[in-house]
């Protein structure tokens, strides 16, 4: 008997949801692709070279050869080769986990590295630390795979010839001489920002024996105007960190802070720590956001505001001026004396202005005002001065040192390098040939220089036109230090001798300053000993502390309570007016990319394959414009067999131009376009060739942030663009529910009651229910109303689960292989939507309507309730991805870990065999999955088997087999930062996960199909300030049968063509 | 009308169905024999670069499994020793010994001393030593009696079917924690096996996973 499943009828009342525009519009396009598992072509076997006939006869023949030698049945000889001398601590096959830590430029990552038998295959963040408490993001979980990087350069080259360190150490004699004679002037250093304290010593080493060298820094992403609007503010040396666990009412000006560019781990955190709801009665924040594009922040604000980059000085002018009239001080009168009258931008209302500062002003010092940090320095001054009004210095914004000395910038060294006193040139890290502000012509000054050397760790575009490159090591194969953001001195230690010959930075300064010294732990020592206070034994202890434990805490430092009003008023008449919204005044932003950063992670494969937040955008930059602007200049993205194809446009900013497709974005404003940076970077490597374009390109010393008259035409060229945005697509079902904070608390059950969960008809499974008789019974739950989307989890997931990379291909045919995906749905108008975020994993179903279709048994429950695959056993029928109904198995259609790439159409006739680095990285306890099998997420079930046996190991003889609480993570859980994810037993009572599944508000996906998930979520809740314009607070979409609820709504129902309701019975 | 089919084809179809039964048997049960792991593990006694005696150390000279392989109660993987734990004691004990020349070379040299491996569980098996010795399997379980073994060979199949004998009834294999690498325990004459396996099955809260998690990841 077939069991037909009446689906409900999706809402016909309150909110649709949508993940594209093609499913906005319902285009019969996206019908067809809906209705298909895969998306066309997933599963057939095209623009291949081989036809299947040849390929079956080719096979039958090697099958034939094969059978007649018998050679397979010879068991090969295998060797067990031991050490000759065990070292400390080893016993093989155990994990070793090293604190050290990433070098990042606003504040180093405190992580611990996971080695096993001596390789390090995954990064954790820093559990005692108070920045990442175990939490990490994606970058941090990506840089192991750089250090496996097969396309590192492995050897030092002069002139592009393989040279010797002999050469190298003959060099450096040679620059000192070269350096003496000149007392300097002829020696210039370009780094990148690493926050090293050792480095910082020894450049001050060399400064005293070159006095006149040159010590420049540059970042494509750090502009040093929010340090600057903080000495203005706060005094020199100072910087500013926000607090957002104590804040109740944040303003974000064009600040994304909840991702990884401007934000930092506690800052996600400290968010979700403030959004976090249990109880009815709970408190919660209340996030307002003015921005250009949608950004991850943006889809957590409650009120959110289309801004044009260039009105933000307006906007926040008129917001000081609001504030001022409701809570008047002298020195908001001293800075608004002098302030333009700049008119606001038409179409922004003032009333969402006026009661965003009353709401700020109501909460006081827990308000807070972020503003984005490549802003202007007079409108990143005039947000601290703000503050300051609020009262919320020392509370929500702390004020610390800075951490890094200031330096020469870029500019400046351009300079000197025109004037022809540099000599000698070395660059440590970075790759400004490819990043520096294109009117600096940073290629041909660099090759103006007689010698310049480059040490990194890619043989990138820099290196190419560097005289000498000496392979830079990799955090995880040197001794370093660096510090957090939050100004904690943290620890870096090799897990792993240096894969390639190579140097690090620290090593390379050591070698110029001459020092006799070897490089290693004891000069990391050195440095330490002079930031404690520590002499003799008791040093020697603080610094073994120091370096297994990976950090010196912070030293608690007193701020000033209020910004120095005076000296940011005479700033605030270069506060600019905002160019006309029209459509001949377009403005471009240039913005960092959540996965390539600035480009440096454009060669790391789990970076490209890692669907961009907000876009979900694979392997690929893209304009980002809005629909209105798009179409008003006649560009488009069509969607066809679930492909999108975008539109590319030739873009010009002052005479500098380029050709780039062009991503419809819901939620941009209008008139501007974001042109995410870090991609073009054709000679990187074989990850990062043919993906996006180079926006550097366009980007100059004085828009380096901002660029106005921009010019976009047409080419009549396309692009396929590989977004995972349209696969997997589930019909409107409620899959994700809100309310705001005052349905909760009227009704705290909310969630139970949206669409048909109110009442569905006792179902009953005619398969026999498994039988749950475990010890423990795990389960997972999701906090929509804390997660933001970050998908930190999903590279989190792919570097425990030996996830594959599938290639740029094999993603636009819908075949990415992520565990767990994270879906992004929009909500409301295509202009002005708002956005929820919604990560899926496998759902562990009790009634598990996969099993039962496994003709091999391969995928079965066990008795703690996991619904596990047996690999080995999968022949790859996909039956069970065709019975899930929540599309989360995944299908190796090729071998996607034994052929590259680009040769996979090939079959057995492309070499088979990976590189040895990458077989490196691999997760030992998990099975690494060939071509025909069916894979999913198994709630990390090695961990979970790795936490049992450890319980039984320790328990010998005695009968308790207790894991104790919160001591078993999976990946996704252990990498959230805002501690979205809890994962647990449901027999312990200690663990949160039983607590949160009983939660009013919990409720699981597709319930009516009553086969009973082990993972449920709890709904998001948002919380809306009544008094604004335009405010939403009806979240809850009531049924259309449910009479009840349409009249507590107060309005009925609007018929809504989107809703699709014909689509959904069967 | 002419006879089609001549008088023997009446016996064919049973002539042929004979021939096939006794074929397609034969094939069964030659495979069933042949290609397991009974027949194509158990046995296989390579020849190791060092004749390394496991009843001289064991038997006569009385020494733990575990001074050699020292993380069998720690680790999943239970180590080969490395030379050094052999140079303990042959600096002085046959310190010349011709048989040792290759310890003697590895020490010297820093290379490893490349043993055959006997036994192998397939990639997508993940056993763990560590959970077993300390509740109560013996090494004797699975690998024999290596104290009598002169030269070590696989006594035990070690296939699926083998693991989940023991598994779905450990009763039948469970002795005392201190008597684990005691390879020649026998239970003592007041009780039995099934007992005592009964008595540590209740006590200890023995429960060997059946599920395929237990063992594929």
């Amino acid at each position: 008997m077939k069991r037909i499943l009446q689906h409900p009828s999706p809402t016909t009342t309150g909110r649709t949801y949508w993940r594209s525009l093609g499913e906005y519009a319902r285009t019969p396009d996206f019908e067809e692709w809906l209705h298909r598992e895969f998306p066309k072509g997933a599963a057939e076997w095209e623009n291949d070279p081989l036809s299947r006939r040849t390929f079956l006869r080719l096979m039958g023949a090697s099958l034939a050869l094969a059978g007649l030698s018998l050679s397979g049945c010879r068991r090969p000889e295998a060797h067990l080769v031991p050490f000759t001398q065990t070292p400390e601590w080893v016993v093989v096959g155990k994990k070793m986990s090293f604190a050290t830590a990433q070098p990042r430029r606003r504040g180093s990552i405190p992580l611990l590295a996971t080695t096993f038998d001596g390789r390090p295959v995954k990064m954790e963040g820093n559990p005692l630390h108070p920045i990442s408490q175990g939490a990490t993001d994606n970058h941090a979980q990506a840089s192991i795979l750089d250090l496996y990087d097969p396309a590192r350069r492995r050897f030092f080259t002069r002139a592009n010839k393989k040279a010797t360190t002999e050469d190298l150490a003959a060099e450096v004699t040679r620059i000192r001489a070269e350096a003496s004679s000149t007392s300097g002037a002829s020696l210039a250093i370009l780094a990148e920002e690493t926050l090293s304290p050792s480095r910082e010593r020894l450049r001050n080493d060399l400064l005293r024996q070159f006095p006149q060298a040159t010590w420049a820094v540059y970042d494509p992403l750090n502009s040093g105007r929010d340090l600057a609007a903080s000495s203005l503010a706060f005094g020199p040396n100072t910087d500013f960190r926000p607090q957002l666990a104590v804040a109740s009412t944040i303003l974000s000006l064009d600040c994304d802070f909840l991702g990884s560019d401007e934000g930092d781990i506690p800052d996600t955190r400290g968010f979700a720590s403030g959004r976090r709801t249990r109880n009815p009665d709970d408190k919660m924040n209340r996030l307002y956001v003015a921005e250009p594009r949608f950004s991850l922040t943006g889809t957590m604000a409650d009120h959110r505001l289309r801004l044009r980059a260039s009105a933000a000085g307006a906007f926040l002018l008129e917001l000081a001026r609001q504030i001022r009239s409701l809570r008047s001080t002298p020195d908001l009168n001293t800075l608004l004396q002098q302030a333009p009258d700049l008119s606001l931008p038409k179409g922004i209302d003032p009333a969402w202005i006026r009661e965003c500062a009353a709401d700020l002003v109501t909460h006081g010092q827990n308000s807070l005002i972020l503003v984005g940090r490549r802003q202007p320095v007079a409108i990143q001054a005039l947000g601290l001065a703000l503050n300051s009004a609020l009262g919320a210095i020392g509370t929500t914004l702390l004020v610390q040192p800075q951490l890094s000395a200031p330096s020469t910038n870029l500019a400046s060294l351009a300079d000197k390098i025109r004037s022809g006193t540099i000599r000698t040139l070395v660059l440590l890290g970075g790759d400004p040939v490819y990043n520096a502000p294109a009117d600096l012509d940073w290629a041909s000054l660099q090759s103006s220089i007689p010698n310049t050397i480059h040490l990194s760790p890619f043989f990138n575009a820099t290196s190419a036109r560097a005289n000498w490159f000496i392979p830079g090591t990799h955090y995880l194969e040197s001794w370093g230090d660096t510090l957090a953001a939050d100004g904690s001195y943290l620890s870096i230690q090799p897990t792993i001798q240096p894969l390639w010959a190579g140097q690090s930075q620290l090593e390379f300064l050591t070698s110029l300053t001459a020092q006799s010294k070897p490089v290693g732990p004891s000069m990391i020592r050195e440095t330490f000993a002079t930031r404690t206070n520590f002499t003799g034994e008791k040093l020697e202890q603080a610094w073994q502390d120091f370096v297994r434990e990976g950090f010196v805490p912070s030293i608690t430092i007193t701020s000033p309570r209020s910004a120095n009003a005076s000296s940011i008023a005479t700033l605030l008449s270069s506060i600019e007016v905002a160019p006309a919204d029209d459509i001949h005044s377009l403005e471009a932003v240039f913005t960092h990319s959540g996965a390539v950063d600035d480009g440096r992670y454009a060669n790391n494969g789990w970076m490209q394959e890692w669907p961009d937040p907000m876009t979900k955008l694979t392997w690929d930059n893209a304009i980002l414009i809005s629909k209105e602007t798009a179409d008003s200049l006649g560009f488009k993205n069509e969607l066809s067999k679930g492909i999108l194809i975008a539109d590319v446009v030739q873009t010009t900013i002052a005479g500098r131009s380029l050709e780039a497709p062009i991503l419809i974005a819901p939620g941009h404003v209008n008139f501007a376009v974001s042109l995410p940076v870090g991609y073009g970077q054709e000679n990187l490597g074989p990850v990062a060739k043919g993906s996006g374009f180079n926006a550097y390109h366009l980007r100059t010393s004085g828009t380096d942030y901002l660029a106005q008259g921009l010019q976009l035409k047409p080419t009549g060229r396309t692009r396929e663009l590989a977004i995972t945005q349209e696969h997997q697509a589930m019909e409107g079902r409620d899959l994700v529910r809100e309310a705001s904070l005052a349905e909760y608390q009227a009704k705290p059950d909310w969630v139970k009651k949206v669409g048909m969960d109110g009442h569905i008809p006792p179902n009953q499974s005619f398969y026999k229910n498994p039988k749950l008789t475990g010890d423990h019974q795990w389960a997972m739950v999701i906090d929509l109303a804390t997660c933001t989307g970050c998908n930190a989890c999903v590279t989190a997931c792919t570097a425990e689960n030996n996830i594959p990379v599938v290639g740029k291909d094999q993603v636009i045919k819908g075949r990415e292989m992520h565990w767990i995906r994270v879906d992004r749905y929009y909500t409301g108008e295509p202009e002005e939507p708002e956005s929820v975020s919604q990560p899926v994993a496998c759902m562990q179903c009790e009634n598990a309507p996969c099993e039962t279709v496994c003709p091999v048994n391969a995928t079965v429950h066990n008795e703690e309730g996991l619904n596990v695959m047996a690999y080995n056993r999968c022949i790859g029928t996909r039956y069970c991805a065709n019975n899930c109904p929540y599309k989360v198995r995944r299908f190796n259609f090729f071998d996607y870990n034994q052929r590259s790439l680009d040769k996979l159409y090939l079959g057995p006739l492309a070499p088979k065999g990976t590189e040895e680095t990458i077989k490196l990285q691999k997760n030992p306890n998990v099975t690494v999955r060939m071509r025909g099998v069916m894979e999913k997420c198994t709630f990390c079930v090695q961990r979970i088997e790795e936490a049992k046996i450890g319980a039984r190991v320790r328990a010998r003889d005695s009968a308790d087999l207790g894991i104790p609480s919160g001591t078993l993570q999976t990946a996704c859980q252990q990498a959230c930062p805002a501690d979205a994810i809890v994962f647990g037993d449901l027999k312990n009572e200690k663990d949160e996960v039983g607590k949160l599944r009983s939660l009013p508000q919990n409720y699981s996906l597709l319930d009516y199909l009553n086969v009973g998930p082990r993972l449920t979520y709890l709904g998001r809740i948002r919380n809306p300030n009544p008094a604004m314009p335009g405010a939403k607070m009806h979240y809850i979409p009531s049924h259309g049968h449910t009479e009840s609820r349409e009249q507590e709504n107060g309005h009925p129902a609007e018929p809504n063509g989107q809703s699709g309701g014909k689509a959904g019975h069967s | 009308m002419a006879n089609i089919f001549p008088r023997y084809t009446n016996w064919l179809p049973i002539k042929i169905l004979v021939c096939l039964t006794v074929v397609v048997a034969s094939v069964v049960s030659g495979m069933a024999y042949y290609f397991t792991p009974k027949y194509t593990r158990v046995g296989y006694q390579p020849t190791q670069p060092v004749a390394f005696d496991h009843s001289l150390h064991v038997n006569q000279l009385g020494m733990d499994c575990r001074y050699c392989h020292t993380g069998v109660e720690k680790s999943s993987h239970s180590n080969v020793p490395s030379t050094q734990t052999c140079m303990n004691c042959h600096t002085q004990i046959k310190a010349l010994s011709p048989k040792l020349a290759a310890v003697r070379e590895s020490w010297k040299s820093g290379n490893p001393v490349p043993w055959v491996r006997i036994h192998k569980a397939p990639d997508y098996v993940y056993f763990n030593h560590a959970v077993h010795v300390n509740r109560g399997v013996s090494c004797v379980a699975c690998h024999g009696k290596v104290n009598h073994m002169e030269v070590v060979y696989h006594a035990k199949p070690q296939s699926m079917g083998w693991c989940l004998e023991c598994h779905r009834a450990p009763e039948n294999y469970l002795r005392p924690l201190d008597q684990v690498t005691n390879l020649d325990w026998i239970p003592p004459a007041t009780t039995t096996q099934r007992e005592l396996g009964e008595k540590f099955v209740k006590e200890w809260n023995v429960k060997p996973p059946v599920s395929c998690s237990g063992c594929h990841r």
